[in-house]
């Protein structure tokens, strides 16, 4: 590694303003760094119970096996990942289609039942605005889901392309690409989200994507060097350059697919946040803003009638929790179905 | 008898099932013998030294029976408390990779010191100047400096000196040296074990050193125990294995000793892998690479036969094979 | 160990440069300036481009930022929206987001390290199993959404504390915003001390010290616990960086008057003097407290101090 400080590294060390739940995804990735056959290998530096019975128990499997679908197959064993992408599959359908479970018009709002609890045909009760809150809350997941997929594409395209470069090539655009980084990170991210928002007038949700796009690829992408860092060093990867293999088909074929999993573990919960960010954003008012429909505004909208009307703030407030917990558990699942030093 | 293990089983639970680590062992040691166990990585040797010192991760480790007797006391009876006082005091162990197996956060002086603190009750100050007694006695250069280094600081064999001078610092009856020169460099190597033999002889300690090195038990062991798929195979004096080993994985072994006398021709490389701890194959564990197999040997499984007085094979044809 | 300091001093100013700039350029290039200047109401041409002069903004936007760090490392950051000099406003709202932060911080290392020391040592039992899902449970639900949900059950419901804090902001009254500004920090550190304790746990000096025949307490006390400690505390001196810009979220809910709630006003009145200011002073702490941590790293870790 060319000039790197002695632990940039260290995964858990490097804060990153993005707050815990995004250095939870960047520890989960960076402990798969080492993972696909690295030099430790499957079969891992200690089983348990000492040296003697780890080597003893290991080799007997016969057949050999790929990463992903060893992985697949422990995934499709897995309680909360069946139970994760169901919620999440479940999500996407509704934002799709929302009228699939939600028969009225998330704008049309009587004030004359402001406030109200649940009511027949209006399970959730009535907001401030007298709104239904069943429908809004349907009809929120729109926003989220299509914030958190489309900010999560660009961060991973952006974060992994840019990283993955600079982490094969080095030299100085790894240097200049580190420093970049770090600036990124020394900036609170909801503080450069209220600063930049603040000023867009316009009602969609992509200037929150671009947003979340700018301030969240050099979390990608420090994983992204990381783990093509690691993967360079391999000895097959070695011999495919002494073999006289281009560059473009080391890094395609030899490298790429090894270095893949720690971003879609990392990008798999960053989803979650995303969500969560773009929701703090729209209670802060800088987000999303009416008459669009989504979770946070409508928490925010809520807020000061928390006394009289908790549920429509409850409501939407937990399924927004329950969608970034789905993403964080189904990255949390992977991760752990990824990672050979726990089978 | 200082240490006597008999019919001793340990078993893992791991993903693949049940590892089946150590099936029925037995050895004896007396005070100030010194015992080599002999065996390839996964023969259990290994285990059965921590169980016997109390430190086997337990679980997926489990002791599903036999007796450690300690100076006639079964160490498995006791409270934990009580067989904490033992650990350390009377018996110690040495580890193979001194680097990780001392503190990297803590200075080696305090690493020494701690055993007479918590032993002892000896105050801080005393305590020091023991443990610089005790580098001096492991022939650390320097050690009323070094004594507040770090051991990522010393080099591998000054750390294994550190290592021997932990487990003697309390002058226990028994110590128990699971490969203790296997990380070192060849050179360092010899120094170490000579050091360690040195400071046994000294201290009148019974030896249970755990190996996979035949060239280095002929010098220090006086008795060998060979381990194969968690059972004792063979246990002789070491001349006499030397001499004529009475089974045929000891044969297979030293055979397989690389010879100057023999320079030129094929070396001898016993045939297959070890067998999985989880499926250990019916009968005599060995059969499936064993040259002498016959029908019995894939059904019955051998008792460690008494050659003589003081020797034992589980070979069915151990006449046989002393014979050649 | 000081070419080490001086290395890390060096590595400190390119971000900050690149970051107050990145923060200069947002609040420049998107927004208007002037805008803020008038009061509620729209300004005239001829007195914007008045202001405009006498705050030099008409020349280049470098030159704009190369004064403007001029006169922040002169103590002069400007004047804010009413009048008042933005120091002023710091001198106010920092000593409250200083405590709400610490009240965060304590949070973090008693919750924190304890559940995850518990959990680590034991691993796989229903205690460790319930605090993992806890944790995550935690991590999912946005800060915002605890906030309103604390404030609801402990200030509304129950009466336990007011739902907003008066603008002195004593510790008594900051121990429920800061439970909630570290909640997710909170859970995150678990899960670190958690995983740092059961990986050492396993390790061969852990083993080297049970069989020295030293006392359980002992064992964890001075062999685990200083080594898993090392990551868990440099995690802690990072993140407080971090919990002051958050604690935009936090403060609003609670309507705390601290950094957070001078930087809202700031943004809604587009006052970029107090914005940029606020900010700045936001990355120079959060660009310390990592070399702090880093030093602390050192100090905890001969192997890198002696490196």
């Amino acid at each position: 590694m060319p000039e790197q400080p002695p632990h940039d590294s260290e995964g858990a060390v490097a804060g990153t303003g993005m707050g815990g739940a995004m250095d939870l995804a960047a520890s989960e990735a960076t402990t798969l760094e080492r993972a696909p056959g690295g030099p430790e290998g499957p079969g891992g530096p200690e089983g348990p119970g000492g040296r003697e019975d780890a080597e003893g128990a290991g080799p007997a499997a016969g057949r050999p096996r790929s990463l992903w679908s060893d992985a697949w197959r422990d995934l499709r064993r897995n309680p909360v990942f069946l139970v994760s992408a169901l919620v999440i599959l479940f999500l996407v359908v509704i934002a799709a289609w929302p009228s699939l479970i939600a028969s009225g018009n998330p704008l049309t709002c009587d004030l004359a039942r402001a406030q109200d609890g649940p009511a027949p045909g209006h399970p959730f009760g009535f907001d401030g605005q007298g709104c239904d809150v069943y429908t809004r809350t349907v009809y929120g997941a729109r926003a989220s889901v299509t914030v958190g997929v489309c900010a999560t594409l660009g961060v991973a395209l952006l974060g992994s392309v840019l990283g993955g470069l600079a982490g094969f090539f080095g030299g100085t655009w790894d240097g200049f690409l580190s420093r970049i980084t770090d600036i990124f990170f020394a900036i609170p991210v909801v503080l450069g989200g209220l600063v930049l928002l603040s000023v867009v007038t316009s009602n969609t949700v992509w200037p929150v994507v671009g947003f979340i796009v700018l301030l969240g690829w050099p979390q990608i992408s420090r994983i992204a060097r990381g783990s093509v860092i690691t993967a360079k060093q391999h000895d097959y990867v070695q011999a495919a350059r002494a073999l006289g293999a281009s560059n473009s088909r080391i890094l395609l074929r030899h490298i790429a697919p090894n270095a893949v999993a720690p971003v879609i573990v990392v990008a798999t919960i960053a989803l979650g946040t995303y969500i969560a960010l773009e929701a703090t954003l729209s209670y802060l008012g800088v987000g999303l803003k009416p008459p669009s429909v989504s979770w946070g505004i409508d928490i925010s909208a809520a807020s000061p009638y928390i006394r009289n009307a908790p549920h429509a703030l409850l409501w939407p407030a937990g399924a927004l929790a329950i969608t970034v917990l789905a993403f964080i558990m189904l990255g949390d699942a992977v991760r752990d179905a990824l990672d050979p030093k726990l089978r | 008898m200082l240490l006597e293990v008999r019919d001793l089983r340990v078993e893992f639970r791991t993903r693949e099932g049940v590892a089946h680590a150590v099936n029925g062992v037995t050895y004896q040691v007396d005070a100030g013998e010194t015992l080599a166990v002999l065996g390839e990585s996964g023969s259990g040797k290994s285990v059965t030294a921590q169980a016997v010192m109390g430190i086997l991760d337990m679980p997926p480790g489990r002791i599903t029976g036999g007796e450690i007797l300690f100076r006639g006391q079964d160490l498995l009876k006791l409270k934990e408390d009580e067989r904490r006082r033992i650990r350390g005091a009377e018996m110690a162990m040495i580890f193979q990779d001194a680097l990780s197996a001392l503190n990297p956060v803590l200075t080696v002086g305090d690493q020494l010191a701690e055993m007479f603190v918590v032993h002892r009750g000896t105050s801080r100050k005393d305590a020091r100047a023991r443990a610089v007694e005790l580098m001096d006695r492991v022939r650390i250069p320097a050690a009323a400096q070094r004594v507040r280094d770090y051991p990522h600081q010393f080099s591998g064999g000054m750390r294994q000196r550190i290592m021997i001078a932990m487990a003697l610092a309390l002058e226990p009856a028994l110590v128990i040296a699971d490969e203790p020169t296997t990380a070192l460099d060849v050179t360092v190597q010899a120094q170490v074990m000579d050091l360690l033999a040195e400071l046994r002889r000294e201290y009148r300690m019974g030896l249970v050193l755990i190996t996979h090195d035949l060239g280095v038990v002929a010098d220090v062991a006086d008795r060998i125990a060979v381990m194969y798929a968690g059972r004792i195979v063979e246990s002789a004096p070491v001349h006499d294995l030397y001499k004529a080993p009475a089974h045929p994985y000891t044969r297979g072994l030293l055979d397989s000793i690389p010879r100057l006398d023999l320079k030129g021709r094929e070396l001898y490389a016993i045939k297959g892998l070890p067998p999985s701890l989880t499926r250990i194959p019916p009968g005599c564990a060995f059969h499936p690479r064993c040259p002498m197999a016959r029908d019995v040997c894939r059904t019955d499984p051998p008792p460690l036969y008494e050659v003589d007085q003081r020797r034992g094979s589980a070979c069915h044809f151990w006449r046989e094979c002393l014979d050649g | 160990m000081g070419r080490y300091v001086v290395r890390r001093l060096l590595q400190m100013i390119p971000v900050f440069i690149g970051a107050t700039l990145l923060i200069f350029l947002m609040v420049n290039v998107m927004g208007d300036p002037v805008a803020g200047l008038c009061g509620e109401r729209q300004c005239d041409p001829a007195t914007a481009a008045q202001l405009k002069r006498e705050f030099g903004l008409d020349k280049p936007l470098w030159q704009q930022y190369a004064t403007y760090m001029g006169n922040v490392f002169a103590g002069n950051f400007g004047t804010a929206f009413n009048g008042q000099p933005v120091t002023e406003l710091m001198a106010s709202a920092f000593p409250v987001t200083i405590r709400l932060t610490i009240v965060a911080v304590l949070f973090e290392i008693v919750i924190g390290i304890v559940l995850g020391v518990v959990t680590g040592l034991r691993r796989g039992r229903p205690v460790d199993t319930s605090v993992l899902v806890m944790t995550l449970v935690v991590i999912s639900v946005p800060t915002f959404v605890t906030g309103l949900l604390l404030q609801l059950l402990f200030g509304v419901k129950w009466g336990w504390i007011k739902p907003s804090v008066s603008p002195a902001a004593a510790f008594g009254e900051l121990i429920v915003p800061g439970l909630v500004l570290a909640s997710v920090s909170l859970a995150y550190v678990t899960r670190l001390t958690r995983t740092s304790i059961a990986e050492n746990r396993r390790s061969d000096y852990v083993r080297t010290a049970v069989a020295k025949g030293l006392p359980r307490h002992r064992v964890v006390t001075r062999h685990l616990l200083r080594n898993s400690l090392i990551p868990v505390v440099t995690f802690i001196g990072t993140d407080i960086g971090a919990l002051m810009g958050g604690a935009i979220v936090t403060e609003r809910i609670f309507n705390i008057h601290g950094v957070g709630y001078q930087l809202y006003q700031g943004i809604l009145r587009q006052n970029t003097q107090t914005v940029v200011g606020f900010v700045t002073v936001l990355v120079l702490v959060f660009l310390v407290a990592n070399l702090l941590v880093d030093l602390l790293y050192a100090v905890l870790d001969p192997r890198i101090r002696y490196a």
